[in-house]
Formats: C-alpha cells, sequence, structure tokens
C-alpha cells in the first residue's frame, strides 16, 4: 500500500512538472552563432525573475532550411513554439501566419525608429529587432598604410587603374573610397595583375547563386541609384545603375582580383579568404568583424582588419540592412505570457545582457556606452542611420524570391552562361511576375 | 470457426494497409488535389481547382528542362562511372578481399556518411584557402583550378557521387563475382582460356543481372540527387547545377508555386517510370 502510494504521488508529481512545462513560452531561435548565445543568456535573466507560467524554454533548428522549416511549421499551424524569429526579408511571407504586437513606448529609446522598421509589415509591429545586419568593407590595414605612403606603389596603383578603369586615379583613405577607388586597390593587389602584389587577391567577391549574396552586393547598384522599383511600383531592374555595378563584378572577376571560385562563395568562404592573409579588401557581414580581429580563429591578420560603411556611388554611400527579431506565433497557445517576454526583451536591460553575450542589435548609444567590449556595436547603429537601406519591396511577400530571381540571373552574366542584357532581362521579367 | 479463421489475414494485413494508407495514399491523393490546383503557404487547405494550367506550366518551363536534363547527364555520367570503377575494383580485389573479408567494411566507410556531410566536406577540402586539394596544387605546381566554378561544376560533383557510392556497387559486384563457382573458371582455365577470357565469357555473363540491377540502383539514386549537390553549389551559378529535385524543392518552398511544384514532381515521377521501363527492358533482353 504505501509503494502503490509512493508510485500514486510519484506520478501525481510528474503530472504537475509536465502541466508547469507545457505552461511554458517556447522560443524558436537562430541556431549556432551567436545569436543563440545571447538569447541563451537573456532567457537565462528573464527566467530569474519571471512567474513559473511566463517561464521561457528555448528550441533551435539547424540553419539549413531553416526559414523552409519555419514556413512550412507556420503554415501548418505548428503550437510547438510561440516565439518565433523573423528577419526583415521574410516579414511578408510569415506576416500571414503571425501576430502584429505592440511594443512599450520605451522600444524607441532603445532601438530608434529606423531599427523599428525593420521588424514592420504593412504599417503594423511584428517583432523586436534583436539583432541588425549589414555590410562592412572590409581592408588590411597594414596594406593600405603602405599604399598611402609608398610613392613606387601609388605609380603602380596609376598605371593600373588607367589600364583596368579608364582613368589615372590616386590611392585614398577606405573612409573616403569611391566605388573605382575600392576596384583600383582590388586589382593593384591582384597577383595576376601586379605580380608585385603582397597578397593573392585583391578582393574576395561573394558570388555564389544566393539569396543572401545579393544582399551584400545590392549596395553597390544602390549607391549609383538602383531600386527595385519605383515610386509607381514599376520594376527598375534593368537600369544603368544595376548595368554598372555587375559589370564591375565581372570585371574584378575576370581580372582575377578575387579566387576563382568566387561563384560558390558565400559568408564563410569569404571569412575563410580573408582570414588566410591572401586577400586585401572584402565586403563581408557585420557578423564577421569579431571573427576576423580574434587571433585564435584568424591568427594570419587578427589586429590588420578594419571596418568601413562601403564605399561611395554617385548617389551617395549605401549598406543594405535588415534585422533578425523575434514576433509572435499566430497559433501560440500562451499569447499573454509570449508577450510579456517579447516586451522585456524590448528593454535596455535585456539588450544589454543579450549584447555582452555575443548578439548585435543596433541600439542607443547610451546603450552602447554600457559595452566598451563591442566596439562594433557603435559602429552598427551609425552606419544603420547613415546609410543603411531596404530596396522597394524588399518586405514583401516575394522579397525572398525576387533575390533569389536576381541570384540566378546575375550569377549566369558572372559566370559567362548569359549575355548583360540577358541577364537584366531575366531578372526584369522574373521580379515583374514576383512584385505585380 | 472457419469463418475466423478465414478474416485472420485479413486481420493481419490491416495494420500494414492501414499504415501504407496513411503514409502513401493520403499524401498521394492530396499531392493529385494540388497538382490541379492554384495552392500557396497561405492556401494549404483551401487550393483552388485550376485544372491542368501547373501540368502546362512546367511543360512550357525551361528551368523544368534544363534541371531535368542536367538529372539525366550527372546520373548516367555518374552511374556508368560507378559500374565501371565498382566492377573493376570487385574483379582486382577479390583475391585480397577473400583473404581479408573485413577489409570491405573499411572500404564501405564512405556510403555510411550522408550526403550533405559529405557536401560540406568538399566544400571545405577544395576550398583554395583552407582545402587540402588546392594546398598541394598550389604546392607543387603554383595554381589550382576553380573546382566549383559553372566550367567545372558538373565534372566535380559527378567525381564527389563515384567516390562516395563506388563501394556500393563494389559490394553487390564483388558479391555476384564470388558468387560464381571456381570449378567453372578452373574448367574453363584447363580448356586454355586465359584471366581476360574467362573475365569476358564466364564472369560477366554469369554477372551480367547483378551489372544491371546495380545501375539500376546508382542511377535511380544520382537521377534524384539532393543533398551533397544542394549543400556545394545549391543550384549552381546562373542555374547552372539544378538538378529536378533542387527546381520542385525551390518552386515549392522558394517560390510558394506549391501547385507548380507537385505538377513538376508528378511529370518528374512519370518520366522516371518510363525510363526505368526502358531500361529493365533493355537490360532483360541482354540478360
Amino acid at each position: 500500500m504505501k509503494r502503490l502510494k509512493s508510485v500514486l504521488l510519484a506520478l501525481a508529481a510528474l503530472a504537475a512538472a509536465s502541466t508547469s512545462s507545457l505552461a511554458d513560452v517556447t522560443v524558436l531561435g537562430w541556431p549556432g552563432g551567436p545569436e543563440e548565445a545571447g538569447l541563451r543568456k537573456a532567457a537565462e535573466a528573464y527566467n530569474g525573475t519571471a512567474a513559473a507560467d511566463d517561464k521561457v524554454k528555448l528550441i533551435f533548428f539547424n540553419r539549413e532550411g531553416f526559414w523552409d522549416k519555419l514556413q512550412a511549421d507556420l503554415a501548418a499551424g505548428s503550437t510547438e513554439f510561440d516565439i518565433n524569429l523573423l528577419a526583415t526579408y521574410a516579414i511578408g511571407k510569415y506576416a500571414p501566419f503571425m501576430e502584429p504586437i505592440t511594443l512599450p513606448a520605451s522600444a524607441k529609446d532603445v532601438f530608434g525608429e529606423k531599427t523599428l522598421t525593420t521588424m514592420q509589415y504593412d504599417g503594423k509591429q511584428y517583432g523586436v529587432p534583436t539583432d541588425l545586419s549589414m555590410h562592412f568593407m572590409y581592408y588590411r590595414k597594414d596594406l593600405i598604410e603602405k599604399l598611402l605612403t609608398d610613392k613606387d606603389w601609388q605609380a603602380k596603383y596609376a598605371e593600373i587603374s588607367e589600364k583596368y578603369l579608364g582613368k589615372k586615379l590616386t590611392p585614398v583613405d577606405p573612409d573616403k573610397w569611391t566605388w573605382d577607388d575600392w576596384a583600383a586597390t582590388a586589382l593593384f593587389f591582384t597577383k595576376a595583375v601586379n605580380p608585385e602584389s603582397p597578397v593573392r587577391y585583391g578582393t574576395v567577391l561573394q558570388m555564389k547563386n544566393l539569396l543572401f549574396n545579393m544582399m551584400v552586393f545590392g549596395s553597390l547598384p544602390r549607391s549609383y541609384g538602383a531600386n527595385w522599383t519605383d515610386a509607381s511600383g514599376n520594376v527598375t531592374v534593368d537600369s544603368p545603375a544595376y548595368r554598372t555595378a555587375l559589370e564591375l563584378y565581372k570585371k574584378l572577376y575576370d581580372a582575377g582580383a578575387t579566387p576563382k571560385d568566387s561563384l560558390s562563395y558565400e559568408f564563410a568562404e569569404t571569412n575563410a579568404a580573408l582570414g588566410s592573409g591572401q586577400a586585401a579588401t572584402a565586403l563581408q557581414w557585420n557578423a564577421a568583424a569579431a571573427d576576423l580581429n580574434d587571433a585564435t580563429k584568424s591568427p594570419a591578420i587578427a589586429g590588420k582588419i578594419e571596418a568601413v560603411a562601403p564605399p561611395a556611388g554617385p548617389d551617395g554611400r549605401f549598406t543594405h540592412i535588415h534585422g533578425l527579431g523575434f514576433g509572435l506565433n499566430k497559433a501560440s497557445t500562451h499569447k499573454d505570457s509570449a508577450l510579456k517576454f517579447l516586451d522585456w526583451l524590448a528593454t535596455a536591460d535585456a539588450m544589454e545582457i543579450y549584447a555582452k553575450a555575443g548578439g548585435s542589435p543596433a541600439v542607443s548609444d547610451a546603450i552602447t556606452a554600457k559595452l566598451p567590449e563591442r566596439p562594433d556595436l557603435a559602429k552598427l547603429g551609425a552606419f544603420a542611420n547613415a546609410y543603411g537601406f531596404v530596396m522597394n519591396g524588399a518586405t514583401s511577400a516575394n522579397a525572398l524570391s525576387v533575390y533569389e530571381a536576381q541570384a540566378k540571373a546575375f550569377t549566369g552574366y558572372w559566370a559567362g552562361t548569359l549575355t548583360l542584357d540577358a541577364a537584366l532581362a531575366q531578372a526584369q521579367a522574373d521580379m515583374t511576375k514576383l512584385l505585380k | 470457426m472457419e469463418i475466423a479463421d478465414r478474416r485472420i489475414p485479413y486481420l493481419l494485413v490491416t495494420p500494414l494497409t492501414a499504415f501504407l494508407l496513411a503514409l502513401l495514399a493520403v499524401p498521394l491523393a492530396i499531392d493529385l488535389v494540388y497538382s490541379v490546383s492554384r495552392v500557396t503557404f497561405e492556401t494549404l487547405r483551401a487550393p483552388r481547382l485550376i485544372g491542368l494550367g501547373n501540368f502546362v506550366a512546367v511543360i512550357q518551363d525551361a528551368g523544368f528542362w534544363q534541371a531535368l536534363w542536367f538529372s539525366l547527364k550527372f546520373a548516367v555520367a555518374a552511374s556508368v562511372a560507378q559500374l565501371v570503377l565498382g566492377l573493376f575494383l570487385a574483379v582486382f580485389l577479390a583475391p585480397l578481399l577473400k583473404k581479408v573479408p573485413w577489409l570491405m567494411a573499411l572500404l564501405m566507410l564512405p556510403m555510411m556518411l550522408a550526403p550533405a556531410l559529405v557536401g560540406l566536406m568538399y566544400r571545405l577540402v577544395l576550398h583554395e584557402f583552407v582545402g587540402v586539394v588546392p594546398y598541394y596544387l598550389y604546392l607543387y605546381t603554383g595554381d589550382s583550378p576553380a573546382f566549383l566554378d559553372a566550367a567545372n561544376a558538373f565534372r566535380t560533383l559527378v567525381t564527389i557521387e563515384v567516390l562516395q557510392w563506388t563501394p556500393f556497387a563494389l559490394l553487390i559486384l564483388y558479391s555476384a563475382y564470388a558468387g560464381i563457382s571456381d570449378d567453372v573458371r578452373e574448367a574453363a582455365a584447363i580448356d586454355g582460356a586465359g584471366a581476360l577470357k574467362i573475365l569476358r565469357h564466364i564472369d560477366l555473363p554469369l554477372m551480367l543481372p547483378t551489372i544491371v540491377i546495380t545501375f539500376f540502383f546508382r542511377f535511380i539514386d544520382s537521377f534524384r540527387v539532393f543533398d551533397n549537390v544542394y549543400v556545394l553549389t545549391g543550384s549552381g551559378a546562373g542555374g547552372s547545377t539544378t538538378t529536378i529535385s533542387i527546381f520542385i524543392y525551390e518552386a515549392f518552398f522558394r517560390r510558394n508555386d506549391i501547385g507548380f511544384a507537385v505538377a513538376a514532381s508528378l511529370i518528374f515521377l512519370a518520366l522516371s517510370f518510363l525510363v526505368l521501363i526502358g531500361l529493365l527492358r533493355l537490360g532483360r533482353r541482354h540478360a
């Protein structure tokens, strides 16, 4: 009898425990990077003070195919998670399965208006912007310093720029680069062009047929005045701006200024190339900053890498921005508790914890001042406000498909399987279908 | 009692039938509905019937035929290479494998890896700055080719597929080769036949049914290849390495055109069926 009682008590305890775990808010996060580390710390801090029914637990998919799996789960009305990851370029796609939220008024002071808009769709807020992604122009300080002072190098630089770009240029400080200055520098530091170059390649271009690479590339045509659509909604990809930008990439690729396998390069390959010490510059995601200057991860270049905003074109200086954040699953069965966590996540305290653990939020100066170990965050906020852009239509339901259509057409041109006219016509036709 | 006995077989097959109906027939029925509907992730539960429009769109889509052609080329090149290499290894290594049978377990290792993992591994191995192959090529020749650019991607992908799956061909073909009685070979040798003659007139004819089956297996697997190609090159520069599976995946998930994707997969299924029937007949005639 005693044994039976103990078994029953144990079962009751188990049932109580499972009920309490059912009441937890489940958060689906971005796995395997600083974002996961940041979210874990933030959740730990939140759970320390939250009521039993409001505590959060975290789950993570694999990064490979993450957005496709999320789409399938959301469309199926999954209740396995209450809060899910969200990205600017996918908001339109997921908005039908998510619930708009209202953040506390103080969120504006924490993030700023521009950063909050990265989580908005159709005028409604769909998430808390926990990470901001943009592009930095990374360059080797040691090489550029020598180029700015060495007369022989400058003479060679002028000769190369005249031969390849049709104009005699003199080296300038990277923070004042135009795209032509950058191209001339890339060509100068290319062994195939300048056998005296101390490195093999002048730059590393991410040219794989991959939607994210179109985000990296987009800052170049944008600075020549490009946009996906005009004010009336007509697709404007077949434009002189895109033409100039595509030709510049092809010129550098054909000249050997970027690794031969660049047509299969994305984030990781670019980091490896730059980290090997065999490349002088690279337009790369801000998330690479910490690794490139880490002596254990990039011993060949740590301490020699500097980052500035992407170069300027005739229309100014631009960097693509998009946010990662967290929003509310429409099918959630714990909406009230989930909203409490999202409200907390939008506070200065939460973002301080998140950033300290590795996250990259674009937050106010008051918060970055408390994070001396993260100097890149100050740059992030400043660049986002000064140079950040989102193309017209880039938060629409088909934004991801637009990037994919561009990637397919543009990489075809760079690989030589399509002419420039054919690539632009193909992109124009596909985008018109997708953005109608 | 007799009636009850007669019911037993039906009762026994009921769970399996229910399982198959739930896992195969129901999805197939849904697929058939989707293939004649305009349907996206937003309208999964309310597809709008549009007739055969999706099938017409697939047939008129140049990308579909381009992807199908790539898959066919890939499957033929990879499965022929695996077959030839597997056959050579089965015959060449037969004496050794007879003495050291556990060697086969070592030779099987590549096919025990997940294809996506193999893709990731080769992304590293072939990378100019961290890869072993380019490192030694630079060291000894001063240059290294772009293994994954539009010009070389096909060859590289086929080579990787062959390296991973030749052990499968080796395993089956070696079993067939080892199954041939030594008496037959000895009799031929006594009659004056040399090694090549024995191979040509005894071993190969007796192994032919197995060779045909091995080719089928490898052809089917390579024809629907997805993981390692997707991880290594995606759909390739300008779509140059889009296999039919990648084409369907992208239409489904990326373009959110589910009706089109399902119609494409049904056409692919029908075409594969036709190809297989043709190959089977060819194999039977030769066997």
